[in-house]
């Protein structure tokens, strides 16, 4: 498995990557962790000519907490130490678990949060759960810079808002108000080593310990180009007291979101089916976990 | 627990610190200087007819240094049989599947290699495929091979009784249909192999195979070289399970474009190129009728077998064979009809895989006895019990059950999983299942007509007497044979096991037919045992002669030589070798006769000690046509009983608990009789719940990776408890035979069994996916 | 065009000159005849060229050579000290968790660091800790078993 030839760019700073990026455009690549774009790079399905590489840029690979209302992940940060981290696992449960469920240690110890979202694939673990979360993208180029919200991010399969140009170089996620809980299902045969045939993240809001849902968030991956929110499901809880009765009524609708295929991984019969069925596990399980909420200690 | 020093113990693997070291070489850990790199062109389309090769271009690529098609190589047809030899080193005239050889390229390095590959031309007229091994046997579909019409490779007819007759005679007939589906060996190392020919007209091979003697001969013949100018060593190897089993492309292209070029060539496959290759596992369909009476006797059995045999015949005659005569037992039948067929398709090519032509035949047998028992209301364990072969019967297609603990193994079962208080108590969801099964312990006769030995052995002792140096061709592969003849040569010739340096894997050290049929401990060890016991009796009569006592006074072990039990009188002997290795750190102390100072002795007196062994079985089998295929000196068997949980909101499975029991007669290392009755459990339940290589509608492996071909991982396998029965096999050295094949036979049913058990739904398609248990479970629900 | 690289390996600092499209699996192999680092499938699908990077157990195929400059890598032939074993390596000969030992170092190193970071690691995080690596020989049951009993040792070792 020979790699094609390229250039490989290691940049100081920030800025001096984004320069390489707007100079050199479609043809180079961003490369972090490499376990997505290195094996598509050996099987020929990409042919950069420029590697730009994001290890020496400062503080790209860290997450801050900001201040109570959020914390920002830099695009270079693993899966392996957002599944580690215990601000991220208590307070932005999704993306903990999503992590941690992406493929195995080895790769969780290189793949960054910031690859997982950019490539695109629509079985993607992060994907979902920076959706559930209402993760907002921050993308630079040389002059200016925007925030894309994940949820308006993904066009179709490798395909995202960013442009040749551009470089995703933070996700924020505002801390989720009291009395939030959040889980992450994934569907695959191996128990590991495992590429979603559906997976399912959610957040979910109470009142109270024992109120009412006010804010509910579902988002899917592998059953559409992109992953999507089952919105409908969303409004169907939000106002109602949570059963499990609530929660299979809610999977039901979340089906109606969904257009999977059917591939070698699984039919398209099958995936609906499970969306149904893993959609009220994870409203259960996130409700289990909203219940158990407490405040941060100092 | 037994007399032996150093047999049936746990001792560590002699290869162990090399391995944990990272200091064990693999083929591709070999680099020579002026070594050239390889890479082999392959077809695109499944089925085409080959108008014209160009590699011109090729040939002027700076750094390359030849290209060879099949105008270089010949078109000298080889393959596993002589009765079946279909396949060219390259293809000339057509292409049969995706990954068939074209041509081959030496260069200096591999980037220049696999340019080289994309600068030649092949123009392809392209025919219609077939894929399907049911549409294959069609009238008017696509032919494969000329000489094979209908895509008929291969078809065996076998009945034993009237079996129409007893069906009709019985209380119960119960069908059963199943199929499986191709595997993928899945190994970690992929094929490598580095050639060397020489100024002197010398082929040397250094390959990842489980056979360097059916390579020698196979380079040999495509090559045109004289078989004593090939040497083919052996490396330790990464793994084998079967498709290591036969001389490959990319053995003969390095030896072919060494001999070319003159220069060492090295290549190795990529892990798409393994699947390429394949010779893994067969497609099988089955469909079976058991007759049995009310009280549960079974009478006869009918049995088909449709195989997927993919573009060439591989050792698919023998596996089509083997679905059939590996049914015979271990229950008493009194007739059997077996039919099988084996299919050309545009695929790649089948062959042997771990419980060769036997895996699926049996998950559909173990399950057909279950549904039985069901109906019969009797308890599954029971239902076998009381049909069960025990040592001596022979099954009805002549097979000679020389020791069987089949019974001891169901019972170990049954005691070690709590059975009876599980079968019929589980909650819904949760379920138990049991199965059996028998295999080979080395097939009774070579690939090839023959009246060679299986295998010969030669013990060399050192000078000083201190190393007994075990020489064999037999291959390492992972599942321990050199520690196994280390014992077995230790404890003949009653020394210690540090003190046996076995050199294996090299046909200039002696014949042996490779690690295959489950054969290397019984056949091998026959012959290890019987070069150590030749050693050993040159020592002894050179005591004698020498200490003027008799021969029959004398003892070796652990060792130490004893004369009537004691010491005796050797204190010339000893005076003299510490004379002669004067300033040496270890000079000979103790009591006893050291087996060194004894060995030093008996060479001072004859040269170099050389003992030599060697064994083949004694004609096998019955006289029907394919008697020979099932035949073996001494049959293993295990059985097993599986726990599973079945989610029933999405069909996921969960194998909970496994619990086998293997009768390997003696265990010659009990550490490595549980890491194969593990590693078994561990290919059988990948089988049986995830493995499938997957094809799109043009012929291309859809999964060639370990990503997309899903083996178990460490989160996949359960506990396993592991029982070992220990039978006396007459016919193994110190009673031993097989324990690497047997104990996958029971696998798949047995898990199979525990889903129907947990669910009340019968799996009859592997694998058994969530979607595949939850669609199940679905129209069932809705049936009612 | 080559990149000179300076990096630390089993405690050498090597400094050599790498193609920008070498792997770091091909330049340990390669370039630096460590080949107790094993070549498996290339797509990081089987851990077999697993090596401890920077103290994290990685896929060596699926990093740059170039990406290691600076960094700090033990391989498979850097674990045993002064001729002795690890522990971890003396509890896999011990227990019969080799078999084929083509995964085995990819294995090795990967419980390694589990062991750095969780020197009391249960049954479920050993599992995980090698749910990469994958071996085709052994079940895992005994690879399991000699994870265990080295932890106990590595423990023990560190307590007197």
């Amino acid at each position: 498995m020979l790699l094609p030839k390229f250039d490989y760019h290691e940049p100081a700073t920030l800025e001096d990557a984004l320069r390489l990026l707007s100079e050199m455009g479609g043809n180079a690549r961003i490369v972090a962790g490499g376990t997505d774009l290195l094996v598509r790079m050996k099987l020929k399905v990409e042919k950069p000519s420029h590697l730009i590489s994001l290890r020496k840029i400062p503080r790209i690979n860290v997450i801050i907490q900001r201040e109570n209302h959020g914390v920002s992940i830099g695009a270079a940060v693993t899966a392996g130490e957002l599944s580690t981290n215990e601000l991220i696992m208590e307070r932005f449960t999704p993306i903990g678990l999503a992590a941690a469920r992406l493929g195995a240690p080895g790769i969780r110890n290189r793949a960054t949060i910031g690859g997982n979202l950019v490539n695109a694939r629509p079985a993607a673990d992060l994907s979902p759960a920076c959706m559930v979360l209402n993760a907002s993208l921050k993308l630079k180029r040389s002059k200016n810079e925007r925030e894309v919200p994940v949820n308006d991010f993904f066009r179709g399969p490798g395909e995202t808002l960013i442009e040749p140009n551009e470089m995703l170089v933070s996700i924020f996620v505002e801390t989720p108000p009291p009395w939030s809980g959040g889980a992450y299902i994934k569907l695959g045969s191996r128990k590991t080593l495992e590429i979603s045939m559906v997976n399912v993240a959610v957040l979910l809001t109470l009142q109270s310990q024992n109120g009412p849902i006010v804010d509910a968030k579902i988002a899917l991956g592998a059953v559409a180009p992109t992953p999507v929110r089952a919105f409908a499901a969303e409004e169907f809880l939000i106002g109602r007291q949570p059963s499990a009765k609530l929660f299979s009524e809610a999977g039901a609708i979340g089906v109606g979101m969904c257009e999977p295929i059917t591939d070698h991984r699984g039919t398209m019969e099958y995936r609906c089916l499970m969306i149904e069925t893993l959609t009220s596990r994870a409203l259960n399980q996130a409700y289990q976990d909203a219940m158990t909420w407490k405040p941060l200690p100092v | 627990m037994s007399d032996y020093q150093v047999l049936n113990t746990r001792a560590p693997r002699v290869d162990g610190p090399a391995k944990a070291t990272g200091q064990a070489k693999y083929t591709d850990d070999f680099k020579i200087p002026g070594m050239l790199y390889a890479s082999i062109l392959q077809s695109p389309v499944a089925h085409a007819r080959i108008l014209h090769i160009d590699a011109s271009k090729a040939r002027k690529l700076t750094g390359v240094k030849a290209v060879v098609t099949a105008r270089e190589a010949g078109l000298i047809k080889y393959g596993v049989s002589p009765a079946r030899y279909d396949e060219t080193l390259f293809a000339h005239d057509k292409v049969r599947y995706v990954g068939d050889e074209i041509a081959a390229v030496a260069a200096s390095d591999q980037d220049i290699a696999q340019e080289a590959l994309s600068l030649i031309k092949v123009d392809y007229e392209e025919l219609p495929a077939v894929f399907d091994m049911f549409e294959a046997m069609k009238e008017g579909a696509p032919q494969i091979h000329d000489e094979f019409p209908g895509n008929m490779n291969a078809e065996v007819h076998q009945e034993f009784g009237d079996t129409e007759a007893a069906l009709r005679s019985c209380d119960l007939v119960v069908d059963h249909t199943f199929i499986n589906k191709r595997q993928d060996a899945a190994f970690i190392e992929p094929h490598s192999c580095l050639a060397v020919f020489d100024h002197s007209g010398r082929l040397t091979l250094y390959t990842s195979t489980q056979v360097p003697h059916y390579v020698m001969r196979t380079v040999a013949m495509t090559l045109q070289i004289p078989v004593g100018n090939v040497r083919v060593i052996k490396p330790y190897v990464g793994g084998g399970f079967g498709p290591k089993c036969e001389a490959t492309p990319l053995e003969m292209s390095c030896g072919l474009l060494s001999k070319v070029t003159g220069q060492p060539v090295k290549m190795t496959y990529s892990r798409e190129q393994v699947f390429l290759h394949s010779r893994a596992r067969h497609q099988f369909y089955a469909e079976m009728s058991l007759g049995v009476m009310k009280d549960g006797t079974m009478v006869a059995l009918k049995n088909k077998a449709v195989l997927d045999g993919g573009a060439y015949t591989s050792f698919g005659i023998a596996t089509v064979y083997y679905s059939g005569s590996l049914l015979g037992g271990p229950y008493k039948l009194k007739t059997m009809k077996y039919d099988g067929y084996r299919v050309y398709t545009n695929k790649p090519a089948c062959g042997a895989q771990r419980g060769h032509g036997g895996v699926a035949h049996r998950a559909c047998f173990e399950q057909l006895i279950d549904m039985t028992a069901e109906k019969l209301g009797i308890d599954p364990i029971d239902m076998r019990l009381k049909n069960i072969m025990t040592t001596g019967d022979i099954t009805v297609n002549e097979l000679d059950m020389s020791s069987l603990g089949m019974k001891e193994c169901i019972e170990a079962i049954r005691s070690g999983s709590d059975w009876n208080n599980k079968k019929g108590k589980l909650p819904k969801g949760k379920g138990i299942g049991m199965a059996c099964g028998f295999f080979v312990s080395g097939a009774g006769y070579p690939i090839y007509r023959s009246d060679t030995y299986h295998s010969t052995v030669v013990i060399k002792l050192s000078e000083d007497g201190g190393v007994a140096n075990v020489m064999t061709g037999s291959a390492e592969i992972g599942q321990g044979s050199d520690t196994t003849m280390a014992m077995i040569a230790a404890e003949t010739l009653g020394i210690k096991l540090k003190d046996v340096q076995v050199h294996s894997g090299d046909t200039d050290y002696s014949v042996d037919l490779g690690a295959y049929s489950s054969r290397q401990t019984l056949m091998t060890g026959h012959a290890t045992k019987e070069a150590a016991e030749q050693v050993k009796s040159q020592i002894a009569s050179h005591l004698s002669e020498e200490l003027n006592v008799p021969v029959s006074s004398i003892t070796f072990a652990d060792g130490i030589v004893k004369f009537d039990g004691g010491p005796g009188n050797f204190e010339k002997l000893r005076s003299s070798y510490i004379k002669e290795h004067r300033g040496w750190m270890d000079p000979p102390t103790g009591e006893y006769l050291t087996f060194r100072e004894a060995a030093r002795m008996a060479y001072l007196k004859a040269g170099t000690i050389v003992g030599t062994g060697k064994y083949k079985p004694p004609r096998l089998g019955g006289s029907y046509k394919g008697a020979a295929v099932g035949t073996s000196p001494a049959y293993g068997c295990s059985a097993q009983i599986v726990e599973v949980t079945v989610d029933l909101e999405t069909g996921q499975i969960t194998i909970d608990r496994m619990t086998d029991a293997h009768d390997c007669g003696l265990a010659i290392n009990r550490t490595s009789v549980e890491g194969q009755m593990q590693g078994s459990l561990s290919m059988g339940l990948g089988e049986c719940l995830f493995e499938e290589v997957k094809f799109d509608s043009r012929g291309r492996v859809l999964n060639p990776s370990l990503g997309e071909y899903k083996i178990p991982t460490a989160l996949d396998m359960p506990k396993v408890k592991s029982i070992i029965v220990e039978s006396s096999e007459p016919n193994g050295p110190y009673g031993a035979k097989e324990v690497g094949e047997g104990a996958i036979m029971p696998t798949i049913p047995a898990i199979l069994n525990a889903i129907y058990d947990a669910t009340g739904v019968r799996v009859n398609e592997l694998p058994a996916t969530s979607e595949r248990l939850f669609m199940a479970l679905k129209d069932k629900s809705e049936a009612v | 065009m080559k990149r000179i690289i300076k990096l630390t390996i089993n405690g050498k600092t090597i400094e050599a000159a790498v193609s920008s499209n070498q792997t770091l699996l091909q330049f340990l192999r390669e370039d630096m005849d460590l080949t107790g680092t094993k070549h498996g499938c290339g797509l990081g699908d089987c851990g077999a060229c697993t090596v401890i990077l920077d103290g994290k157990a990685v896929n060596s195929c699926l990093v740059l050579a170039v990406q290691a400059d600076g960094s700090e890598i033990l391989t498979i032939e850097g674990l045993a000290e002064d001729g002795k074993l690890h522990p971890l390596q003396q509890a896999f000969v011990d227990k019969g968790a080799i078999q084929c030992g083509f995964c085995t170092p990819g294995m090795i190193l990967s419980a390694k660091a589990l062991l750095d970071e969780k020197p009391n690691p249960s049954e479920l995080e050993i599992r995980t800790a090698i749910s990469g690596n994958l071996c085709r020989c052994t079940g895992y049951q005994k690879i399991v078993e000699a994870i265990g009993e080295a932890a106990e040792v590595v423990r023990m070792r560190e307590e007197s």
